[in-house]
């Protein structure tokens, strides 16, 4: 046997198949006992990275519940780098095909949002160029772009995943309220359109109007200043979002393109 | 030895307390594929951490092993990050995670165990010169606590960790509570012996680095958990690896059930005094 069979061997065995083709030295129960001590510490990884990424979905279905589906999606996608930070990027649509989960039809969209906030947490770090707002003064918008800090994502969602996400992160009180408000939504099919962005070290979800949510498409999609103010529309106040922006740290500067 | 050849790992729990009052250690471990985002906030924390101490970059990811070859990826993550903090040490394991199955490459995320064959040193040996000469410096290799083993065997443990230095350059990271757990899954009579009679057949001068832990019995097997403290036994193996390998650093390891920093540094001075 060359090493690579051996550790495929090695590694379907760790998945349930037989462990003859292993070749190991161990038999009968200690052999069981040495590859469960495997699986176990898989099965705990698994739940410890997934934990993670997924906070939100993670409270929504309980810790034992959680595990078992990070078991399951363990199985169905494994990791493929040895970074676990970087696994779990199908875990949303999983969720979202997973037939135990269809009375949860707004999982899926709240998995997306954890995870465009892990990715954002984990982005390239970067300031404010003060300078480069001058532009805005001197060039034509229409060779502007507006650069939102790196890992900045936005979520549109059928479901209140702001509301929910949010909800979540509350106690007493004020949770109580929030997922009263969070079911009338779901009953009355509000959905959010979510900002997510650095702010400091932590991600932050906004819930976005729609003409915020235009104004910030086009800035992802790359648009001028020009025309991402003809999408957004008015009443949009650039002004105010640039104060807004400033001052939570969503601008990374503003640049010219070449003529 | 003294305090500054002795470090701990450097884990989220302690961040703020060990930061705003640096205690005098020898160095921090830290895992370093904990490290590979592009950013936030704990890179920023290693990068704090760096300004009070020597790093010592831990991999658990390499997969050396693996006859799936090394990830590019990875390694270009690696790169980057000894680029960025200029460790004191860096270090991996001799196992193997990734394997090609239908479907594409998996990597297990686990420290899986390699048979010690010519075939699988030649691998050993391979990928440890693809990192050393991407790193453009030498690494340290951990030898395992492993749960199985292959009956496929060509030499010795001690003999493959001897000729993968030799044939690549690399150095050994001993870890003796890996020692003794493996001693105690096997049954061993004597574990310390057992272990000691590993040390001893080590040619002196490969080991850069010791590695103490606690492990946990389950009734089935022994578990290197690193979720306790030092057990006697693993002291004892530990004072008798440096008198036969050297003064060389030694790493307390506690990574679950992390306790308050004290204990942490309680340990840490334990091995600090072992040679005064």
């Amino acid at each position: 046997m060359d090493e690579a069979q051996r550790q495929q061997a090695l590694l379907r065995a760790l998945s349930g198949a037989g462990i003859d083709a292993a070749g190991l030295r161990e038999h009968g129960a200690r052999a069981a006992r040495g590859l469960e001590a495997y699986r176990a510490n898989a099965e705990e990884i698994a739940d410890r990275a997934l934990a993670a990424a997924f906070a939100t979905v993670r409270a929504m279905v309980g810790p034992d519940d959680f595990k078992r589906l990070a078991r399951g999606f363990w199985h169905a996608h494994p990791p493929r780098r040895g970074d676990l930070g970087e696994w779990g990027d199908t875990f949303p649509d999983w969720l979202h095909a997973h037939a135990g989960l269809a009375a949860w039809p707004y999982l899926a969209d709240c998995a997306r949002l954890d995870l465009a906030l892990h990715r954002s947490e984990r982005a390239t770090d970067a300031t404010l160029d003060a300078a480069s707002l001058a532009l805005l003064e001197s060039t034509d918008p229409v060779r502007l772009h507006l650069q939102l800090v790196p890992g900045t994502a936005l979520l549109r969602s059928a479901w209140p995943v702001v509301g929910i996400h949010r909800a979540h992160q509350l106690e007493g009180v004020a949770a109580d309220q929030a997922f009263a408000a969070v079911r009338a939504a779901i009953a009355a099919q509000l959905g959010d359109d979510a900002l997510v962005v650095r702010e400091g070290w932590r991600a932050v979800a906004h819930p976005l109007t729609d003409i915020e949510a235009r104004w910030t498409h086009s800035l992802l999609t790359g648009a001028n200043l020009d025309a991402a103010l003809a999408a957004a529309g008015t009443p949009f106040d650039f002004s105010a979002w640039l104060q807004t922006a400033i001052r939570r740290q969503w601008l990374k500067g503003v640049v010219a393109a070449d003529d | 030895m003294n305090d500054t050849c002795v470090g701990i790992g450097l884990r989220q729990p302690h961040y703020a307390e060990l930061l705003n009052a640096p205690p005098p250690l020898g160095f921090v471990e830290v895992h370093s594929e904990n490290f590979f985002a592009d950013g936030g906030a704990a890179l920023a924390v290693l990068h704090r951490a760096r300004e009070h101490y020597p790093v010592s970059l831990h991999g658990v990811g390499l997969a050396l092993g693996s006859a799936a070859g090394l990830d590019p990826w990875h390694l270009d993550r690696l790169a980057r990050l000894v680029d960025g903090i200029e460790p004191v040490r860096v270090s991996d394991h001799a196992c193997f995670a990734r394997a090609a199955l239908p479907g594409g490459v998996v990597h297990a995320n686990d420290l899986l165990p390699i048979a010690f064959t010519d075939a699988s040193l030649a691998l050993m040996v391979r990928h440890v010169t693809q990192v050393q000469e991407r790193l453009g410096r030498a690494m340290l290799v951990e030898n395992l606590s492993s749960y199985v083993s292959f009956t496929d065997a060509a030499m010795s443990e001690p003999e493959f960790f001897a000729q993968l230095c030799r044939r690549s350059g690399c150095g050994m990271l001993l870890d003796v509570n890996n020692l003794m757990v493996n001693a105690l899954n096997a049954g061993a009579s004597d574990p310390v012996a057992s272990c000691c009679a590993f040390v001893d057949a080590l040619p002196t001068g490969i080991v850069g680095e010791i590695h103490v832990a606690g492990y946990c019995e389950t009734g089935d097997v022994v578990i290197d958990d690193h979720g306790s403290r030092v057990r006697p036994e693993v002291w004892a193996v530990c004072a008798h690896a440096l008198r036969r390998h050297g003064s060389v650093p030694v790493l307390v390891e506690w990574d679950t059930d992390v306790p308050a920093l004290d204990v942490l540094l309680g340990e840490a001075a334990h091995a600090a005094g072992m040679h005064g």
